[in-house]
């Protein structure tokens, strides 16, 4: 944990980064065309079936998923409303499923190379409130080492 | 992988939850009844005891937190001594932990997806 406070637009928010050694436009539309969409949406023991994914590229228009379990073939449906559609450098969604709002950002970096960047935000206002309130430090990333110095020990 | 069927699955561990236990833990004072449980059981007044704290303000902490499930008090015991219920952070942690492992799995495979199609490209 660090003394520095965080601003409220970096509360409860969790980030990962990639790069991939494609170019922009390409990784966009492996991240919105159903037909790429299928080859990795779902991780490793889950298939997204092609037939289940919809988007609808456009602000206010839907990405929803089936993953399917490959083991025992449980499914699980995301769906999700596009909020900012900008391409090929950022695109926003909010998951109905999860209350999740995800920023994906799509930098191109030299040598044909994109830096897929992703940006989780939990946005309840009651939470924001009372975390923006308490200057509590609550990127989700850095709650979990903290987590980890407050009860001492990993609990598993 | 991914436990869809895990009741603790992190993409089932709702909203709710998790911002409860934002919220309880969003409190100085709180979060120091958290560490001070970690150690072992405490009844009230040795909770108290650190702070500079009436007994009744100390109580109100600690039903936000019994609340949201952190932490627990026997009902029998004279002194009612409080516990920590390592599994409500738990949550917290599997949560994140599995997001993580969601996106990173993903994007193992997208890279992959990458490669095939450009290498597809270069053939034709």
């Amino acid at each position: 944990m660090t003394d520095q406070q965080p601003t409220p637009d970096e509360l409860a928010t969790l980030e990962f980064s990639r790069v991939f050694d494609a170019p922009r436009e390409l990784v966009f539309r492996c991240m919105t065309e159903p037909e790429h969409l299928t080859h990795f949406w779902g991780p490793t023991g889950v298939s997204a079936p092609l037939e289940n994914i919809h988007v609808d590229l456009q602000p206010g228009g839907v990405f929803e998923t089936v993953m399917v379990r490959d083991d025992d073939a449980r499914e699980y449906a995301t769906c999700a409303t596009y909020i900012e559609v900008s391409e090929p450098d950022r695109l926003v969604w909010r998951e109905a499923h999860s209350g999740i709002t995800v920023t994906t950002t799509f930098i191109e970096l030299d040598g044909d190379r994109t830096e897929v960047h992703i940006h989780q935000t939990n946005v309840r206002e009651a939470f924001r409130s009372t975390a923006a309130q308490a200057g509590f430090l609550s990127s989700l990333d850095r709650f979990e080492l903290y987590l980890d110095q407050l009860i001492g020990t990993r609990v598993r | 992988m991914v436990n869809f069927g895990n009741e603790r699955s992190a993409l089932q561990v709702t909203d709710r939850q998790l911002n409860a236990t934002f919220t309880a833990l969003a409190d100085p004072t709180r979060r120091a009844i958290v560490a001070r449980l970690a150690r072992s059981d405490a009844t009230v007044n040795e909770l108290a005891a650190p702070f500079k704290m009436t007994l009744p303000g100390i109580s109100k902490h600690l039903k936000v937190l019994e609340r949201c499930g952190i932490i627990s008090r026997s009902r029998n015991a004279q002194f009612r001594p409080c516990h920590l219920e390592r599994n409500a952070l738990d949550d917290v942690s599997l949560w994140i932990e599995e997001n993580r492992r969601v996106w990173t799995e993903r994007f193992d495979k997208l890279d992959e997806h990458l490669r095939d199609i450009q290498s597809k490209e270069g053939t034709s």
